[in-house]
């Protein structure tokens, strides 16, 4: 059925932002990196990245590869580096005290939403509503058990926060949840979005 | 994958029209309009770009194809972005834009968003298009690329993403569920056995025998 095409038109447009920054500053503007990260904001950094490595086999060698492709090597100069700073998360089983410094957070983010961008096809297969109801529950499913064994063997299932990652009723939401922010978090405006989401609460 | 081509004179203009054109799997956004020659072009500009919006027209798939001028460009930016913000956030999403914004967007109850778009015509319904997650992350991404691409000089206002404040932030992702549970626990217990410690009988302390105890007073010779 072709839709039919419909102009619309309006007149007299009187609402405006409170806060306005021209087009260029975009890519450039970054919601104040030196604040520091919340702990929720690591917490959920962590988990996205947890659920690239679920969607990719190749999920922690594409993170070392884009660290440099990112020209990151100043904050992770290594695996060793980039594992560290991942183990900042207080969710982990082993938990590494501290906080992430501004470049680590900067890369980390960067990081994420490159390797979002490189999954894109399959994020959108995941949350499209036009694929069929059977293959997208297939793909569901195998997201859901890679992601609880990463989960599993990863962080501490003690915490309440892990608990309810892996409950069957309240993880799935959580699921999609996650892999919703990454498909969002793709493209030019993804790293300023998730930065600033995930300083939420620290102002 | 953004296309810039030129369509020199192709309707009679006398000048040159240009398009430009982001594509995305199920929504493609094409500008149409015209560079502002009068412009003093910089070294760090791009020779050719698209100031002066003469009209775009935005392929959402199967569902419409919907053609506006440049404040429809611009309602349309503005209800998506903020909105997109708020569901990276996790947030509970409220309509976005406003009642009576030319362009809405708004949650539905199924997990799909309405995007809702007003006519200025009298006796006019406004258009409703329901998107699910795949459509609208196409769209953001559409409309992302025209933002940052240095050849759209349409100089549209943007807001910036900022986190949100406490008051707006409510944690809706990962709960820490009963984590109040185990210092409660310690304190009740403390309190518990604090008060049955204080029923306990003290030990009496049984009188010391009082010895004679007799004190000799030596008399100094």
């Amino acid at each position: 059925m072709e839709a039919p095409n419909k102009e619309v038109t309006a007149q007299g447009l009187n609402w405006h932002h409170l806060s306005h920054c021209p087009r260029s500053l975009i890519a450039t503007a970054a919601p104040a990196t030196t604040s520091r990260m919340p702990r929720r904001g690591m917490e959920r950094l962590d988990l996205l990245l947890l659920a690239i490595e679920a969607l990719d086999l190749h999920g922690s060698e594409a993170m070392v590869w884009s660290c440099e492709q990112l020209q990151l090597q100043e904050a992770f100069p290594d695996r060793v580096a980039l594992w560290k700073s991942r183990c900042r998360n207080p969710l982990r089983r082993a938990s590494r005290r501290g906080e992430l410094n501004a470049a680590e957070q900067r890369g980390l983010v960067e990081l994420v939403c490159s390797l979002a961008d490189r999954l894109y096809p399959m994020l959108r297969q995941l949350l499209s509503s036009s694929e069929p109801a059977e293959l997208n529950a297939q793909r569901w499913g195998l997201f859901r058990e890679r992601y609880n064994d990463l989960v599993e063997g990863r962080m501490n299932g003690r915490r309440g926060a892990i608990r309810q990652l892996l409950d069957p009723a309240d993880g799935e939401a959580l699921r999609q949840e996650l892999v919703l922010t990454l498909a969002l978090c793709c493209g030019p405006g993804g790293v300023q979005r998730l930065e600033a989401s995930l300083l939420d609460g620290s102002r | 994958m953004t296309n810039f081509s030129s369509l020199a004179s192709a309707a009679g203009l006398s000048g040159t029209q240009y398009k430009l054109r982001y594509e995305q799997s199920s929504c493609r956004l094409e500008l149409t309009g015209l560079p502002d020659v009068t412009a003093a072009a910089s070294a760090d500009q791009p020779q050719q770009q698209l100031n002066i919006l003469t009209g775009w027209d935005l392929n959402l798939g199967q569902k419409a194809s919907l053609q506006g001028k440049r404040e429809h460009l611009q309602a349309l930016v503005s209800a998506v972005q903020p909105y997109v913000r708020l569901l990276v956030s996790a947030q509970p999403c409220q309509q976005s834009g406003g009642s009576d914004a030319v362009v809405s967007l708004e949650p539905q109850d199924d997990g799909r968003h309405l995007l809702r778009l007003r006519s200025s015509q009298p006796d006019t319904p406004p258009l409703e298009l329901a998107l699910d997650h795949a459509e609208l992350a196409d769209l953001n991404h559409c409309i992302d690329q025209m933002l940052v691409d240095a050849r759209c000089a349409l100089g549209l206002e943007v807001q910036s993403p900022q986190p949100l404040r406490r008051g707006q932030y409510r944690r809706s992702s990962v709960r820490r569920q009963g984590q109040w549970i185990a210092p409660a626990a310690a304190c009740a217990s403390v309190v518990i056995v604090g008060a049955l410690v204080s029923l306990l009988p003290l030990p009496q302390r049984t009188a010391e025998p009082t010895g004679n105890t007799t004190t000799t007073e030596q008399s100094k010779p």
